[in-house]
């Protein structure tokens, strides 16, 4: 019954093309011009309605059913309740500097950074259960009972602790997050499992330990390359610092040891997320990841392409190319008893994930 | 209508269940054909799109949960006449359609744009006085300690603001230790002549002119609408991070928009020929700058916020009455005690430079 080349591994697969999608898109640009981003919200609904209909698991599509409004909403709650305490306290420690309490105005500072800081954990954990409360399949809606409060006290100190040691402890605390975030989210009367262990992602993480070993050698041989081309110059002839040559050789340096970095937060994000989806698990279901390093780096190399090359106009199908890359990658093993899996009875928040988008930082 | 196979779920569990509705008055129910499940009736006006797309067909109920029916190919025609129509571009735009909606709200962002632009104008008059002093007096305090005064600038300073500002509009006047030629007046009626300005003047003549716009931007309240603007701005933009951290110092560089500029040009002259001071000293103070530009950095600082423009120093100039007898603005001893107010101030913080 099944069109097998459309079936995606393990259950999930992507049945959207992107010439579908693209009147979506255009219009959704269109109109957020000229509504001067206020239709962004609406527009991000009508994405995801599109993704979520073509995206099947095992016999049925799942169904988007936030709204636009709600997201609306969200990002304006979050702008007052943010944004003007915010304000407040740009214009409380300028006025304590000026009034020569410099040591104040820093605990002002700290304190308003550490609340900005816990508000953007609250806003990912906010933003996973609003998609979850959305994401309907078989008439079964996700969720969590968690407010996500105390998620937000772990985020601060998580990511505190993990900047200790240069850094060694990033792995431990990135994972921590992820499965406490996890661990209280549901769909249907169960809850998700997971137990991500932070210890074997951690070899691909000691990557970024090799970076300055890999920049010294770099600029070593940049440095011999000079000195040969100098050498081979003409005698009597002053080296040129300021010539095209040498700015040559530094700007692609400069792109060497960004992409070097890059390559490494790709490969390490890889094995996280492949490490942190198999760990994942509902009820009798588990879940896999498959992209490995290489699927990723094609992945950001295609959407660096696709906008440098349409002149930014292929952004709007960035979207559309991670949801797909995101579903053809997922899979789910086990079994699934759908006269077991009763309807949630988690509350669903009115409000969409304001505070996310008035922070601008990812769900995942 | 018999033969036409749904599927059903009921939103309470994920059992997909196959069924053929039988109408009813202004709805159906559902019923299975192989059992004897039936379920609760429905109203037509209950239904709302869940999918429409590439011959698959879902909707959902108003009040119930999860519960869908849905089907593959066309409904018979009597089903899909009372079926709800899908929404494609969100409520408002699909009543009027893409390419009005579009041009609707093109016209009104024109609107929208040009009323975030000029609201600071009309808002910042219906500011209370008091709330702006207020919040002025909180913003500055007492500027870190970087007001110059010795007893003599003081009173010299006095003398000139008593001249320029005789009913006391601008509630303070003082030289800053800042080394910009610049000046400014920031919300509650404050006006810094920074150091820099003054020692870049030849003549106290050029500090009343400077003086006078700066009291025009106090009687304007223009860096109140100033500081509405920017917070305007700001949120408009949805960062709170960029913009508002640099709040104060924007308002250093912060043209007022070249109405505002003339006007408070034309506060200046006002005054400058009540007082009997000969405005051509602030003409050649134009001058000077404008052939300094480029040159110096510190000069760009009174450029960025104040362009001066040709008219501007020919304004200055024609407003020069021919054969009068002007007097100077300060006594030789005033203007030296207004010169070196920072330097001979010994509780004087140290210089700060602001925008770098
Ligand atoms: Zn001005």
């Amino acid at each position: 019954m099944q069109d097998e080349d459309q079936v995606g591994r393990d259950g999930f697969a992507f049945e959207g093309n992107w010439r579908e999608y693209a009147p979506i898109a255009f219009t959704n640009l269109l109109l957020t011009i000229v509504t001067l981003g206020i239709y962004r919200f609406w527009a991000t609904t009508r994405s995801r309605r599109y993704f979520w209909e073509n995206t099947r698991f095992i016999d049925d599509h799942l169904e988007w059913t936030g709204k636009g409004f709600e997201l609306f909403l969200g990002f304006v709650m979050a702008l007052v309740l943010i944004g003007g305490p915010v304000l407040f306290l740009n214009f409380g420690v300028q006025a304590l500097i000026l009034h020569g309490h410099p040591l104040f105005a820093m605990l002002t500072a700290l304190f308003a950074f550490l609340l900005l800081f816990y508000m953007v954990g609250l806003a990912r954990f906010r933003a996973v259960r609003y998609r979850l409360g959305r994401t309907w399949w078989h008439g079964i809606r996700g969720g969590s009972e968690d407010s996500g409060l105390r998620y937000g006290v772990s985020y601060v100190w998580k990511t505190f602790v993990g900047s200790f040691l240069l850094g060694l402890l990033v792995p431990w605390s990135m994972m921590s997050l992820w499965n406490e975030r996890w661990n209280a989210m549901s769909f249907g009367p169960h809850r998700f499992e997971a137990a991500g262990d932070y210890r074997n992602v951690f070899k691909r993480f000691l990557l970024f330990y090799l970076f300055p070993i890999l920049v010294l050698i770099g600029s070593f041989v940049f440095g011999a390359v000079m000195v040969a081309m100098q050498s081979g110059a003409p005698q009597g002839e002053a080296p040129d610092p300021d010539s095209l040559v040498s700015q040559l050789a530094f700007v692609g340096m400069a792109i060497g040891i960004y992409a070097a970095l890059g390559l490494i937060a790709l490969a390490y994000y890889a094995k996280f997320f492949r490490e942190a989806v198999d760990e994942l698990s509902l009820a009798d279901l588990n879940f896999h990841f498959y992209a490995r390093t290489k699927d990723w780096v094609m992945l950001i190399l295609v959407d660096i392409l696709l906008v440098i090359g349409t002149l930014g106009i292929g952004a709007i199908f960035l979207d559309y190319r991670h949801w797909k890359f995101f579903i053809t990658n997922l899979g789910a093993t086990g079994s699934i008893d759908t006269d077991a899996l009763t309807q949630s009875t988690t509350s669903l928040a009115r409000h969409g994930e304001g505070l996310l988008d008035a922070l601008d930082v990812g769900a995942f | 209508m018999e033969d036409f196979l749904l599927w059903h779920y009921d939103g309470k569990s994920a059992t997909r269940r196959s069924v053929v509705p039988q109408t009813r008055d202004g709805g159906f129910v559902l019923a299975d054909p192989e059992s004897d499940w039936i379920g609760d009736p429905v109203a037509w006006s209950d239904l709302v799109v869940i999918r429409q797309q590439r011959g698959h067909s879902a909707y959902g109920h108003r009040d119930r949960p999860g519960w869908r029916i849905g089907f593959t190919g066309d409904a018979p025609p009597e089903f899909a006449a009372l079926l709800p129509k899908n929404e494609h571009y969100g409520k408002w735009v699909d009543k009027i359609g893409l390419w009005p909606a579009v041009g609707t709200f093109a016209t009104l962002a024109v609107v929208a744009i040009f009323v975030l632009f000029q609201s600071p104008q009309w808002l910042a008059p219906l500011v209370p006085q008091s709330w702006e002093n207020n919040l002025g007096d909180a913003m500055i305090g007492d500027f870190g300690n970087r007001y110059c005064r010795t007893p003599e600038s003081a009173a010299a300073l006095q003398a000139l603001v008593r001249e320029i500002d005789p009913k006391g509009e601008a509630r303070q006047v003082e030289i800053a230790n800042i080394p910009m030629v610049n000046a400014i007046t920031l919300p509650g009626g404050h006006i810094l002549l920074f150091d820099g300005l003054v020692q870049a003047a030849d003549s106290p003549d050029e500090l009343a002119g400077v003086l006078g716009h700066e009291l025009g931007h106090v009687r304007h309240r223009d860096s109140m609408a100033g500081l509405l603007r920017q917070i305007g701005v700001g949120l408009f933009l949805g960062g709170f991070g960029g913009e508002a951290g640099n709040t104060l110092s924007n308002l250093v560089t912060l043209s007022y928009g070249r109405k505002a500029e003339a006007a408070a040009d034309g506060v200046a002259i006002e005054r400058l020929e009540a007082a009997d001071i000969s405005p051509k000293a602030t003409a050649d103070f134009f001058a000077k700058l404008a052939r300094k530009e480029g040159s110096n950095a510190r000069v760009m600082s009174f450029l960025s916020s104040h362009p001066v423009s040709d008219d501007r120093r020919r304004r200055f100039e024609t407003s020069v009455v021919a054969g009068r007898a002007y007097r100077s603005a300060l006594t030789n001893e005033q203007w030296q005690a207004v010169r070196n107010a920072c330097r001979d101030d010994p509780n004087v913080a140290s210089p700060i430079r602001w925008v770098s």
